[in-house]
């Protein structure tokens, strides 16, 4: 057996709504999610257009392995240039979408263009049969769980949906693309990072919806090794300690323990909050209230996300992770995890990056807009986002659009992107991630949390994990199913009947880093180091703590270090 | 002597080890010989009261050992490991 075969690109052109089906070419078989997105951008997206103009590429693509049986491995990255940072970037979610278009044989949507009429919203819709764009006036608007349920009186109950929120209508920098999760398909994964819901929607795209019909399982070509493999790494996985079976909330305390809980706009590493905001408190919530904890995506073996009921035992919001009740709650002195989940379900509705919106009323408090740990203050001012006064465009912006209109001078961002919880500050070899990979300070690029970690270490270790990280974020594999470069390769030898050896996998991964390096040299990004002011004076921490990497390190985070066996055995962290 | 296992998030107190063997008769004595070896350590694990944190699980031999637990017994050759979930999220 071959393996799969005749996998296309959907090519969507929404100038004229055109669309075109055309075969992947055969290099490009290895390569999804991050790798594929990075591959077509470089090639076919002008670094220097308008991220909001015609001319920026937005993609979708799911992982290689989506729609396969290997555990937990349908994960879907969106691509473009960034209209936050203007550099390239990809944001990668769960829910069912990316192993929904694999299934189907289609390896990515490409859309470029921008409709002639901008008082049009359309859809895309993607079949067995082809995929075609709709005039759907009626979507206009929506907040995102109503457009699901809007949606789902037209489609299949089996239907899957990529969507974007008013705010990405209205182009707001701050964001994201929702996918909608299996079971009850609520729109809460989301593509956050980097304000790719406003490239969708300035192409005029409200939402994809996708058909996937009785569309089975990929098949390898060589099925017995396949299902060795996935149940080898599944029988392994589950009888490890399971580090993720209470989601990423509960992480917390460790993170408050080692200084990166930031508090009050990161002038502080620890919040005297973390009690209220632990994560426990919403595991505990689930014996009185429901709610648990599910998995976002068919055949995922983690289940990391949960479900979140309120106080009456309704439904309130799904996978408040341990990011957003940072950067909703402690950075914002926001106490109480009711209310982040409140916030966390205004953030989903109208289709924002929760880290970069925390951030934004952060410091929008820090500059005495608005009280520190005002949670209704802050729920106003995501509604306000959703009436477009001018404060709350500025907020949905993000942080450094409200640390503009403030003139604030705390604002901790990179390269115009909000810093996530985990502080360069404490954690020097995650800083280089943020100072020198291509997507700039974002913590799913690679992760170390190794405060002892000797800083001659530093740069492999962030090479390393952002190696790792960028062949997980194209497998389809999520990251908190911890696959090496080994695991991956592995899968995808079996996959293709065709051994993909270490040095293979490894130049993957490299070729990666370099093709968005190079988006964004053509851009206009310099390889100085971008960390903020505030970060380089303000100290956190009883050791008083600062970004103080020399620039020598920042620069040699681009030039390759030789494989070491560390290389192929390293999890995937972010 | 018993070998205590420290997941990265650790290693600040113990300037990077990743494994420090000491003496010690219970999992409590151990992690209290690895504070006096690096000071900073027993902190990440144990609360002012002398309880474990709530985030933090513990395992010996791979099997983990409840929080009630800290005062069992462990001998040469055995390996005390501390779990730390993290992730971004």
């Amino acid at each position: 057996m071959a393996g799969p075969s005749g996998d296309r690109l959907i090519r969507v052109d929404m100038t004229d709504q055109s669309v075109e089906i055309v075969p992947l070419p055969d290099e490009w078989k290895l390569l999804g999610g991050r790798g594929l997105s990075a591959k077509i951008l470089l090639k076919e997206c002008d670094p220097a257009c308008d991220a909001l103009g015609p001319d920026n590429v937005l993609v979708m693509a799911p992982g290689v392995l989506a729609g396969t049986s290997a555990p937990t491995s349908g994960r879907i990255s969106i691509g473009a240039k960034s209209p936050l940072t203007n550099g390239i970037k990809e944001a990668n979610a769960g829910g069912n979408p990316g192993q929904d278009l694999n299934k189907l044989g289609y390896r990515a949507i490409i859309v470029t263009g921008k409709p002639r009429d901008a008082s049009k919203t359309f859809g895309l819709d993607v079949t067995a049969e082809g995929a075609s764009v709709v005039e759907n006036s009626g979507a206009r608007g929506l907040w995102n769980y109503a457009l699901i349920d809007y949606l789902a009186q037209s489609y299949s109950d089996k239907a899957s949906f990529i969507s974007i929120g008013p705010a990405g209508e209205m182009q707001l920098k701050g964001a994201s693309v929702a996918c909608t999760d299996q079971e009850a398909r609520r729109p809460a994964r989301h593509a956050a990072r980097g304000g790719l819901g406003a490239v969708m929607g300035s192409k005029g795209l409200k939402y994809v919806s996708i058909e996937a019909g009785k569309a089975k399982a990929r098949q390898p070509a060589n099925r017995k090794e396949f299902a060795e493999l996935s149940k080898r790494y599944t029988k392994d996985y589950l009888a490890g300690p399971l580090m993720f079976k209470w989601g990423t909330s509960s992480v917390t305390g460790v993170a408050n323990m080692l200084n990166t809980f930031p508090y009050k706009n990161r002038t502080a590493g620890q919040s005297p909050d973390v009690e209220t905001l632990d994560g426990k408190n919403i595991v505990e919530s689930f014996e009185t209230r429901g709610g648990g904890m599910h998995n976002c995506l068919t055949g995922c073996i983690v289940q990391c996300s949960n479900i979140v009921h309120d106080a009456e035992g309704n439904y309130k919001t799904s996978a408040l992770e341990f990011e957003t009740i940072t950067l909703l709650g402690a950075n914002c002195a926001i106490a109480s995890w009711e209310d982040v989940a409140d916030l966390d379900r205004l953030c989903d509705e109208l289709g924002l990056d929760t880290i970069e919106t925390g951030a934004a009323i952060a410091i929008y408090m820090d500059s005495g807009g608005m009280e520190f740990g005002d949670a209704d203050g802050a729920k106003n001012l995501l509604k306000e986002i959703a009436e477009g006064t001018e404060l709350g465009k500025a907020i949905g912006n993000g942080a450094d659009a409200i640390g503009k209109r403030t003139k604030h001078h705390r604002v901790p961002t990179v390269r115009g992107q909000a810093l996530p919880a985990w502080d360069p500050r404490p954690l020097k070899a995650t800083g280089l991630t943020y100072a020198a990979g291509p997507m700039g300070g974002d913590h799913t690029a690679g992760l170390i949390v190794n405060p002892g970690l000797p800083q001659e270490e530093w740069v492999r270790k962030s090479q390393e994990i952002q190696m790792v990280n960028a062949v997980c974020d194209s497998s389809g594999f999520c990251q908190f199913v911890q696959p090496t470069l080994d695991d991956i390769r592995s899968f995808y030898s079996a996959l293709y009947g065709e051994e993909v050896s270490r040095e293979q996998i490894a130049d993957q991964a490299w070729q990666i880093l370099a093709d968005e390096w190079e988006f964004n040299r053509r851009a206009g990004f310099t390889k100085d180091d971008p960390m903020p002011d505030c970060i380089k004076k303000d100290p956190i921490g009883p050791a008083n703590m600062v970004w103080d990497v020399p620039q020598e390190l920042v620069s040699q985070v681009y030039e390759r270090l030789e494989s070491s066996e560390e290389l192929f055995i390293t999890k995937a962290a972010g | 002597m018993p070998e205590i296992r420290v997941p990265p998030p650790y290693r600040g107190p113990t300037q990077g080890l990743a494994t420090v063997e000491v003496q010690g008769s219970t999992v409590r004595e151990c992690i209290a010989a690895v504070e006096a070896r690096h000071p900073g350590f027993a902190a990440q694990v144990f609360d002012s009261g002398g309880q474990l944190h709530g985030y933090v699980t513990l395992f010996v031999n791979g099997e983990e050992i409840g929080r009630d637990a800290v005062d069992s017994a462990v001998g040469a050759g055995d390996v005390v490991e501390i779990l730390a979930a993290i992730a971004g999220g």
